[in-house]
């Protein structure tokens, strides 16, 4: 709202012509703004739509209000302070954003990180992932009308970040990877919390799931509402629980291993990769409720692990200034809203000369211009809600 | 008491109603909705449980800049929400709390109740038109669209207890009421439930406001006492229809020691249905304008022509 | 561009005429019915989430968070990243909201820039674009900091004088807009041939 909306008043044709019901009535279509701040779009995104009635017959996102250029920043950043910037972009998978930078950038130093902090690392990404799934699992009901889903959601949320905060000091940005490993080692008794927490969330996920799959009215707003086609998932570049929605049955944690996935999402471990083939927005947020499920097991499997491990060290030692060699690598990691990718360029230098991002978000949000034009308003919201984007995640 | 003083009495008394029970109602709704989730709301504003929460929102409301954009049809902007309001003080007059409290004993209620409450809505599209907004423009049409939706089942579930009770008058229509009532009328009372929330566009069908959607629709450039006077509309209205529910179909003022205490019944029973009307926010999201026109046109209208029919022969056939 | 003049704002009724001791009254609602708009932009808009869900609760202070548009609004709460792309629309939604109106600034990009100090596109502080009563530090600060940024700003209004004419001050006598701000021509529609329909 706010900038849009307003029928204005200045000169100019005037193209909006109001007419009921058809036949000898002029009717005209009418162009609506959504956003840059509108309730809907949580954060900034804009939309353009071009309804006819309340049924749109073309949108087209308008992004870039969030755009913080932290890609530019990076090049000025040396490899330490670029943490600080990369895990913004998508503030409710900070961990997961500090991952991609820092798994690239040990792999072109050719580090070996050490066991201990691959399986806490990994834990944390997967805790990460539940912070992140459980603020959608309770913002989409709200755009949906139902007020008390995101209540729940949050008291899950304060459990996970309070373990999360303890072992590395932040509620959201965490700046717990270095390069080569984390910053410190894990607070003593700290797993036995994790297992406690992780038991209270999923103990009392079926409260959350009663108010949102079991509902009727919510069902009936999104089953058969925005159907993503596979095609269009390829098209696009759709990935994450959006592409796996669609039956794209694709997830890095399985098909390009990293940390310890090999061998969680080996054959009779915990991992597995959640699809459905509806490909409408009750599949969406089916998927992530389901993937809930499975990182809280990938969690409690990390922990059980992390048990057996033998105390030692959960970083290496770097130089004061830390030189990338020349050379160029794209890491891409399994973010909780898709492919999250770096491409680092360097060229020996204490700070990288190029760091490109690819973004979920990004690529998620494309696929509006094929998913609005049909629905209602209505419908609309519940579309946007169902692509599950964080708006600093498309611009940046 | 001569008939000036006792008209002055009445108003007095109904405007007084009119006033305290909105707000007994937000207030309810601000603290059963935050236990529902696992919070406490208010509890600063006035010292014990933040008691005062409204009486506050009314004092900030009082000293807001009025604004009235540009573009808006000034006048028609400026009068929707009186138009919007009044209706509700209208029909409330005509609620009867108990046999002899009633602000105006029409003999025809029922329908003057139902009249007045169809005005209400002429309030919403007003503001809608008249501000210029797109948002506002949409929230107005969809409240047009909704009002088709609600208005024939709501007459049609009336229409079966008045034909039951043998009158229209409300205050006969809850004298003739018997507990069997609970039954035989029961299909009529979910019609008139879910009509009157879509009526009150509360959720589950707060499509006209939808403020996720359309940013509180035909409400969106109302500021300061304009706007508080169509949300004092809106629990209004709850308080109505509470006690329309409570008065056709609960028995109003029957119940153990109705005798000097009737009119705590009844405000009872509506105290509850209100509550209902809340719990209905909390638990669930919000239909879609076309989803609730199936629902009446499929679902309630003829589920009112039934209830209407089976009153019909009931009544011939015991008369 | 054009600057278009804005008229000077005028108190509800209510305050306009008010005896002294009434004053106390008044600021008293103002203090605890702050209906809050939240200019959501960046990770802290996740952390003023969180301030109002159950764990920290602001509603507690009568800080109603039901206001989803500008018109309604006492409060407004900035959380996070303010870019020049978006200052016009937080400037133009400041003006949207009557008077009185209060402004959080809450985190540390929308009170100078936070991290992005130095990035091209960042607006160093929203105050460069709107007056600000409270700062809230912290990238992103905690919930319980925008609650003591809140009573912060109670224990304001409760010490205020109000008047039309001081708040007619505050503007110099004189407020303006850049056209831009205030009205703006029809948006066109997507060049795009039409998909579906």
């Amino acid at each position: 709202m706010g900038q849009t909306g307003e029928v204005t008043t200045t000169d100019g044709p005037r193209e909006l012509t109001v007419g009921m019901g058809a036949g000898g009535l002029a009717t005209a279509d009418m162009v609506l703004n959504i956003g840059p701040q509108h309730p809907a779009t949580h954060g900034v995104l804009r939309l353009r739509i071009v309804v006819d009635g309340e049924r749109i017959i073309t949108a087209e996102p308008v992004v870039g209000y969030m755009h913080r250029g932290a890609e530019k920043l990076f090049e000025v950043r040396d490899y330490r302070q670029i943490i600080v910037l990369a895990n913004r972009h998508d503030w409710l998978s900070a961990f997961a954003n500090e991952l991609g930078v820092v798994l690239g950038v040990e792999q072109m130093l050719g580090l070996e990180v050490p066991e201990r902090a691959v399986w806490a690392r990994t834990l944390l990404a997967e805790l990460n992932r539940v912070l992140n799934h459980l603020m959608f699992l309770g913002s989409y009901p709200l755009e949906l009308g139902a007020i008390t889903p995101i209540f729940y959601a949050f008291r899950e949320r304060e459990e996970l970040q309070a373990v999360m905060e303890e072992a590395s000091g932040g509620r959201m940005h965490y700046m717990f990877n270095r390069v080569g490993g984390l910053k410190e080692d894990l607070p003593a008794g700290w797993l036995d919390r994790v297992t406690h927490a992780v038991r209270a969330v999923r103990g009392r996920l079926p409260d959350l799931e009663a108010l949102i799959s079991g509902n009727e009215i919510l069902e009936a707003r999104t089953r058969g509402i925005g159907l993503l086609s596979p095609e269009a998932v390829a098209a696009y570049g759709v990935s994450g629980p959006i592409a796996r929605a669609s039956g794209v049955d694709m997830d890095l944690r399985r098909d390009a291993p990293y940390l310890a996935y090999p061998e969680l999402f080996a054959p009779g471990g915990p991992g597995r990769v959640v699809t459905r083939t509806a490909g409408d927005c009750l599949a969406r947020l089916e998927v992530l409720l389901e993937q809930v499920h499975v990182s809280l097991d990938l969690a409690d499997a990390c922990v059980e692990r992390m048990r057996s491990l033998p105390q030692g060290p959960v970083n290496v030692r770097l130089p004061k200034v830390l030189k990338v060699p020349e050379g160029d690598l794209y890491t891409a990691t399994e973010n909780p809203l898709g492919f999250n990718g770096y491409y680092l360029v360097s060229r020996g230098e204490k700070t990288p000369w190029r760091l490109k991002l690819r973004s979920a978000s990004f690529n998620n949000i494309g696929v509006l211009r094929e998913l609005l034009p049909g629905a209602l308003i209505s419908d609309m919201v519940a579309i946007l809600g169902s692509t599950f984007f964080v708006v600093g995640d498309i611009d940046k | 008491m001569s008939p000036a003083v006792e008209v002055l009495v009445r108003t007095v008394a109904v405007l007084a109603a009119f006033l305290v029970l909105p707000l007994l109602v937000g207030q309810t709704e601000h603290k059963v909705m935050a236990h529902m989730q696992g919070r406490l709301g208010p509890m600063y504003a006035g010292g014990f449980h933040g008691w005062a929460q409204l009486v506050a929102d009314g004092v900030k409301f009082a000293q807001k800049e009025d604004v009235t954009p540009a573009a808006a049809d000034r006048p028609v902007f400026r009068l929707a929400p009186a138009v919007g309001l009044v209706p509700y003080l209208v029909a409330l007059a005509a609620v009867p709390l108990s046999p002899g409290l009633v602000g105006a004993d029409a003999p025809a209620s029922a329908v003057l109740v139902l009249a007045a409450t169809a005005v209400g809505i002429l309030g919403t599209l007003m503001a809608g038109w008249a501000s210029a907004n797109k948002y506002s423009l949409l929230g107005a049409m969809r409240a047009a669209a909704q009002l088709l939706s609600y208005e024939l089942p709501l007459v049609l579930a009336v229409a079966s207890v008045c034909l039951a009770a043998g009158s229209l008058s409300l205050t006969a229509i809850a004298g003739a009421w018997s507990p069997w009532w609970l039954l035989w009328q029961l299909p009529g009372a979910f019609v008139f439930l879910v009509a009157a929330v879509a009526e009150l566009q509360r959720p589950p069908f707060d499509m006209p406001v939808a403020d996720s959607e359309l940013v509180f629709g035909a409400y969106t450039e109302y500021t300061g006492l304009r706007f508080a006077f169509f949300l004092l509309a809106e629990y209004a209205g709850i308080v109505l229809m509470s006690l329309l529910f409570a008065v056709l179909y609960l028995g109003g003022w029957k119940g153990p020691l109705s005798g000097d205490l009737g009119w705590l019944w009844t405000l009872l029973k509506g105290f509850v249905v209100s509550v209902l009307v809340i719990w209905m926010r909390v638990a669930w999201p919000r239909l879609r304008e076309d989803q609730l026109q199936r629902l009446a046109w499929l679902g309630l209208v003829p589920l009112a022509l039934l209830q209407l029919a089976l009153t019909g022969v009931w009544v011939v056939a015991t008369a | 561009m054009a600057t278009v003049d804005l008229p000077l704002p005028r108190l509800g009724v209510g305050a306009e005429t008010a005896p002294r001791p009434i004053k106390v009254v008044l600021n008293w609602g103002r203090r605890y019915s702050l209906w809050v708009f939240n200019f959501g932009l960046a990770c802290c808009a996740i952390e003023f989430i969180a301030a109002s869900m159950a764990r920290h609760d602001f509603i507690r202070l009568g800080v109603i968070p039901f206001a989803p548009g500008p018109r309604q609004a006492d409060l407004m709460v900035v959380s996070g990243t303010v870019t020049d792309k978006m200052a016009p629309a937080v400037r133009r939604l400041y003006d949207q909201m009557p008077e009185p109106k209060y402004v959080i600034s809450f985190g540390a990009c929308s009170n100078s820039g936070g991290p992005y100090w130095d990035s091209y596109c960042v607006t160093k502080g929203v105050d460069t674009v709107v007056p600000v009563d409270v700062y809230v530090p912290g990238c992103p600060p905690r919930p319980e900091a925008l609650l003591q940024g809140i009573i912060k700003l109670q224990e304001k209004i409760a010490s205020e004088s109000l008047s039309s004419k001081g708040m007619r001050a505050k503007y110099g006598g004189h407020r303006a807009a850049t056209a831009a701000e205030v009205t703006r021509p029809l948006v066109a529609p997507p060049t795009r041939e039409v998909v579906g329909g």
